[in-house]
């Protein structure tokens, strides 16, 4: 080789791109050889040889099994360079196949051949795209079980490229699972040594392969290597002797175990491993990209297990790290702060009112509702979220820093569905009778808002919007109550009334029910809404819903009862009158409960046409029920009471 | 009062460090580590021919040679004498992702290629290949941009040897590119140590130092690590 590559400018040579064409073996070798040395290390001829159209050519001789091996081997290799260039460079590779290429010349090689070891190492390189070519790389079980023995049996870089592949490919149940039965368990934990630098992409595609799915999780802690289990095995990992992101990888897996199921919340490896561990890595001395991901971590780890809250929240002075990593300037580690904080917060009183006052949190969530990314945004009203539950901080803090307007102004502003679901959750808690939030959010235009969200495709939005509303009309003034209503509309409400989630009927029903307290209202909204009122209970009572639904219509029959003149609307009305006395004789006792408190409000003595109201009642057999109920359930008092209205008449 | 037996105490830790300095012939070192260092460094640096010599010589058990000794001893050899584009080749033919992965190390080669043109005195293609290949990774990172500017700065003078410059032609430069190279080989490789102990030892000896310096005591300062020369602790005493 007189002419050296380092010499050589791809534009200007034109015969080597022909000698890639050559017949003979030897020139073609040759000229690979020339054209990879030219494009290691340089973008720019990278770019260049992918714009001469090369790379088809390369494709081809890397593929055909007729070849020099070495021809095969340094075209692939090449094809590798060339997928360490630009990102524009690998996109350009994707689109023209090579990622179908290199797993067909996966299939057909050798697992331990050098030519394996490059394609995958190019293979590698095309995944760590933020584009990568999932979708090249079918679950087709007997290609995953040959890549799965590659990991296992390949050489170290083979090991290490096609477990960091998998690792990204893994990205749904379908792909766990395949994985899963094609033995990337075992693979994966032959490569979590105690000193293998190779750790970090088993560590990553563990991780991928337990989230959230409990049947791997299972198969995973089954899993031994040299006689340790796996969740020994990133015990030992997260342990203080580790680089900082191995510990970080061995720590997420066991929390990742732990929310799968397949770790107990006690469980030693997750108490004093995975927790300690985060909590450590959430100190000022670690770097703020792996702080970032400890406090988010954790916020995982502990999200639902109150104990894992507590014993998180006196960890290595967790919270004063955490303080001051909402501090840090990027907005990934804002926003793992924020989720700790909102996890840690999410069930204990004490451990909120510490957030708040020990570390001043309201005002950075503020700011973080203001913060131009939307992830700091939706992490910040997760946090709120979790501290509106406290019935305390609601009265002071949350008033104090008016959260409610950025909150609002969150909301109005064309949110994502996330922070819409989270958003309105957090305003259900807002909306609360006792909290002083309600009257200005009334002005913002709140109603219209939350209307607006039951109208929503998404269920959770809708169940959100008419649970906010619900509690809006708890005790409101007769005000709000008509701007409900007339705000939602009948039409929507009976739609709601026929929605798929039982949740929403429930809180519909429930609103109705709010709508529909103290006399001067029952009667003001029957006055105006009656038919639509009655119609809606009876559609429920005939309807094949569950029967805490039907509770929820009785009880709002048993409300209208209560009003002056709503209680006229009910006797007028023998269908509704028949169905209570049935439901006095329903097996079920809630129905029966509920069927018994609307009588009572309506046989009850004094006030107009009482008299009147309990003879049809008796007429109707509602007194006859009552007695039978009586016989059955001695010590009920609402009974006794009912009857006793009905003996001073008889 | 309690100030002066304070004092006094220092004085007397000081004198007692000197004195354990002065007995350190007691402490032993077995000839077997001394033997094992040295052969860790002739190892770890590609030195195979000595690697063997030694081991006879000192009758110690074979060294464990890396695969890749051969191939990391001709790299040396080919990054030392100046024919890098050979160097090039041969570690892409060892690993080929090495200088991808490493660029600003692929940079350093390619420093040394331009510096070999600059002491040829072939001016003209220094600059064009100094703009060809160079260029790029200058405008992609601020250090090589100062390293190459350094470098073609040569081209200023008569004599590039009589410049403010000319240590990037001593051999000691192009060493220094060799080891870093040699050391990026095993890293590659996954060898636990890519720098010889020996290097790890006197590095410590200087960290050491460094903190004493930054506490203002005053010890016996190694200030000549090649031949061990070691300040007397009274010179220190003003």
């Amino acid at each position: 080789m007189q002419n050296l590559s380092i010499f050589m400018d791809i534009e200007s040579s034109r015969s080597y791109v022909d000698e890639l064409f050559s017949s003979e073996a030897g020139s073609v070798v040759e000229a690979l050889v020339a054209l990879k040395n030219a494009v290691i290390g340089s973008n720019r001829q990278k770019s260049s040889v992918i714009q001469q159209g090369v790379v088809p050519r390369l494709l081809q001789l890397s593929t055909d099994g007729t070849l020099d091996p070495n021809i095969r081997l340094e075209a692939t290799i090449t094809i590798g360079s060339l997928a360490k260039g630009t990102p524009e460079n690998v996109a350009s590779l994707i689109e023209l196949g090579s990622a179908t290429t290199l797993i067909e010349i996966l299939r057909t090689s050798p697992v331990d051949s050098k030519l394996t070891e490059a394609a995958l190492c190019a293979l590698r390189s095309l995944f760590l795209h933020p584009q990568a070519p999932i979708s090249a790389l079918p679950a087709d079980p007997s290609l995953l079980a040959h890549l799965t023995q590659i990991a296992r049996e390949g050489t170290p870089t083979s090991r290490a490229s096609i477990i960091r592949i998998l690792s990204i490919w893994c990205g749904g149940s379908a792909q766990q699972d395949a994985l899963c039965a094609a033995g990337a368990c075992a693979a994966a934990a032959a490569m979590l040594g105690p000193r293998a630098p190779q750790a970090l992409p088993a560590l990553d595609l563990l991780a991928a392969m337990c989230f959230e799915n409990a049947a791997v999780s299972q198969c995973a802690i089954n899993t031994r290597h040299n006689d340790k289990s796996v969740p020994a095995l990133l015990s030992s990992l997260a342990g203080r002797s580790q680089p900082l992101p191995v510990a970080l990888g061995a720590a997420r897996g066991l929390a990742f175990l732990h929310r799968a199921g397949a770790l107990d919340a006690s469980d030693p490896r997750v108490v004093y491993g995975a927790l300690p561990c985060l909590a450590r890595l959430c100190t000022r001395d670690v770097p703020e990209e792996i702080r970032a991901t400890a406090a988010e971590t954790l916020a995982y780890l502990a999200e639902v297990d109150t104990t894992l809250q507590r014993l998180a929240a006196i960890s290595n002075h967790l919270m004063t790290s955490l303080a001051d990593i909402v501090t840090c300037p990027s907005a990934a580690a804002k926003q793992g702060a924020f989720k700790c904080f909102a996890s840690l917060g999410a069930n204990d009183e004490d451990i909120r009112k510490k957030i708040i006052e020990t570390y001043g949190l309201m005002l950075h969530v503020v700011n973080g509702m203001n913060n131009p990314e939307p992830m700091v945004r939706l992490a910040a009203v997760r946090c709120l979220h979790s501290l509106s539950r406290s019935v305390q901080q609601l009265r002071t803090t949350f008033q104090d820093h008016c959260v409610w307007r950025p909150l609002m102004q969150l909301l109005t502003d064309s949110p994502g569905t996330e922070l819409l679901t989270v958003g309105s959750s957090t305003l259900c808690n807002l909306l609360l009778e006792f909290s002083p939030a309600k009257e200005p959010m009334l002005d913002q235009g709140a109603v219209e808002m939350l209307c607006a969200l039951t109208r929503r495709p998404e269920a959770a939005l809708r169940l959100n919007g008419i649970w906010a509303l619900m509690n809006m009309a708890f005790q409101a003034d007769q005000k709000v109550k008509q701007r409900i209503l007339c705000c939602l509309g009948t039409e929507q409400m009976f739609r709601l009334l026929g929605d798929a989630d039982t949740r929403v009927i429930m809180k519909t029903l429930g609103l109705l029910r709010n709508l529909l307290s103290t006399k001067s209202h029952i009667d003001a909204i029957m006055q105006d809404y009656a038919d639509q009122v009655m119609q809606a209970v009876i559609v429920v009572l005939e309807g094949s819903y569950p029967c805490e639904v039907k509770e929820q219509a009785l009880c709002i029959l048993g409300n209208i009862g209560d009003g002056e003149r709503a209680k006229d609307l009910l006797m007028d009305n023998e269908d509704v009158l028949r169905k209570l006395v049935d439901y006095l004789a329903h097996p079920e006792r809630s129905l029966q409960e509920a069927a018994l408190f609307c009588v009572s409000n309506l046989v009850r003595a004094g006030g107009a046409g009482a008299a009147a109201r309990q003879a049809r009642l008796a007429e109707l057999g509602v007194l006859r029920a009552l007695r039978l109920l009586q016989r059955r359930t001695t010590t009920n008092h609402t009974v006794k009471a009912a009857l006793a209205q009905f003996n001073e008449f008889t | 009062m309690s100030f002066e037996i304070a004092t006094n105490n220092l004085h007397e830790k000081q004198d007692k460090k000197s004195y354990d300095r002065n007995k350190s012939d007691d402490l032993q070192i077995s000839r077997t580590d001394m033997n094992m260092l040295i052969m860790n460094y002739l190892v770890t640096e590609g030195f195979k021919e000595a690697a063997l010599k030694f081991q006879q010589e000192a009758g110690l058990q074979e060294p464990a040679l890396c695969s890749s000794l051969d191939e990391r001893i001709m790299i040396r050899e080919a990054v030392q004498g100046g024919r890098i584009p050979e160097a090039i080749s041969m570690v892409n033919a060892l690993h080929p992702e090495l200088l991808d992965n490493d660029r600003y190390l692929y940079f350093h080669l390619q420093q040394l290629q331009l510096l070999e043109l600059i002491r040829a005195g072939r001016a003209e293609e220094a600059l064009a290949f100094a703009s060809a290949t160079l260029a790029e990774a200058g405008a992609a990172d601020r250090t090589a941009l100062t390293e190459l500017e350094r470098s073609l700065a040569l081209l200023a003078f008569p004599d590039p040897h009589a410049s403010p410059f000319a240590d990037l032609l001593l051999p000691s430069h192009s060493q220094k590119i060799a080891s870093e190279l040699n050391a990026a080989i095993l890293k590659m490789e996954n060898q636990e140590y890519t720098n010889p102990k020996l290097c790890s030892l006197l590095r410590m000896i200087l960290w050491s130092q460094n903190e004493l310096d930054k506490h203002n005591v005053k010890y016996p300062k190694m200030t000549d690590l090649a031949n061990a020369t070691i300040e007397q602790i009274h010179k220190l005493r003003r």
